[in-house]
């Protein structure tokens, strides 16, 4: 399906949007976890409010409604092992990396411009 | 995902339980092993300890994921969980013939695999 | 070098901030549908640090009755321009 020594990666998948308030957050993680399922190498990028599903700790929601914290959980299982946060979102909502539920790369703005630029297809949630 | 129409009835033990157009259960609360003997049954699979492990490792998936895997993470968690030997697509293809991730999710009680088509 | 898409305003959507952290020094920003009140001269500074790589749609403008209120370091393009971009792209991010 892709050469090896390609230095692309297949998919970047951006989540922007926080659990339970939408379903951006489900249908981007879907995405990812379709790609994967068909040997796609697939990164996921949280940005903004993105940045929110990683909180430990969550939840299901006041109506019961599953969230997304087991799907994340469940990445590895697909193979989804690089995800990228942006460090900016991070800090502007006062958290950091090592508090979140998954192991995460903290990318600068520079850093951020770099992973767009190395993934075939980008696609923003 | 487990669809909510109610397609036709599994008898066993005089129980009757709803499946979907799939032959997935209706309401996944209801399994039992006699339920996925019988739905094995109709699929011309007898069950073996090494199709039991497998089911065994699809319900912890279910619990701990909520979601049934596509073929490629239930080859990893089988193997994970069971040994390289057994996490390997060949072995799953011998034992659940046609579709392995979405025949044993289907005996296993789950709903169908969300990310295969 | 990517091309950034962007159809919310700046005055009610911070999406564009989005935007700018992601893009890279050749990238460029195209500014459709509601995106284009960007190219305002009261709402272009949320994009200097683009400036000279900041394009808006013609047909979104002109729809809005905003052709010819646009900062003049905004380039113009019409929809054929926009295929050309998208064709000198590696490719397209949409921040919506």
């Amino acid at each position: 399906m892709h050469e090896h020594e390609d230095p692309l990666r297949d998919l970047l998948v951006i989540l922007r949007h926080a659990p339970h308030g939408s379903s951006w957050l489900k249908e981007g993680l879907d995405a990812a976890l379709v790609a994967a399922a068909f040997g796609q190498r697939v990164s996921l990028l949280f940005m903004g409010e993105g940045v929110t599903a990683l909180m430990p700790g969550q939840g299901p929601g006041a109506l019961e409604q599953k969230g997304t914290a087991a799907t994340l959980e469940m990445l590895e299982m697909y193979d989804i092992e690089t995800l990228l946060v942006d460090a900016q979102a991070l800090s502007a909502l006062g958290l950091s990396a090592d508090e979140l539920m998954l192991d995460v790369d903290p990318v600068s703005a520079e850093a951020l411009a770099e992973a767009l630029a190395a993934h075939r297809l980008v696609l923003t949630f | 995902m487990a669809s909510t129409e109610i397609y036709r009835y599994l008898s066993v033990n005089n129980h009757h339980y709803a499946l979907d157009p799939e032959d997935y259960l209706v309401d996944m609360t209801q399994w039992s092993p006699q339920i996925a003997e019988a739905l094995a049954r109709e699929e011309g699979i007898e069950l073996t300890e090494e199709h039991w492990e497998v089911l065994r490792v699809l319900r912890d998936f279910y619990a701990r994921y909520e979601m049934a895997p596509a073929m490629r993470p239930l080859v990893k968690a089988v193997g994970k969980a069971l040994g390289p030997n057994k996490g390997r697509s060949i072995h799953l293809m011998r034992l659940f013939p046609g579709s392995p991730a979405k025949v044993a999710a289907r005996l296993a009680g789950l709903p169908k695999p969300t990310h295969c088509l | 070098m990517l091309l950034h898409v962007v159809n919310r305003s700046p005055a009610n959507s911070r999406v564009f901030e989005q935007a700018l952290t992601a893009m890279g020094p050749d990238d460029v920003l195209l500014l459709i549908e509601d995106g284009v009140q960007g190219a305002l001269p009261q709402l272009v500074r949320y994009y200097a640090q683009i400036e000279g790589r900041l394009f808006a749609l013609r047909e979104d403008l002109g729809a809005r009755g905003l052709l010819g209120r646009c900062a003049e370091s905004v380039q113009v393009v019409d929809v054929d321009g926009f295929v050309t971009l998208t064709e000198e792209a590696e490719r397209t991010v949409s921040w919506y």
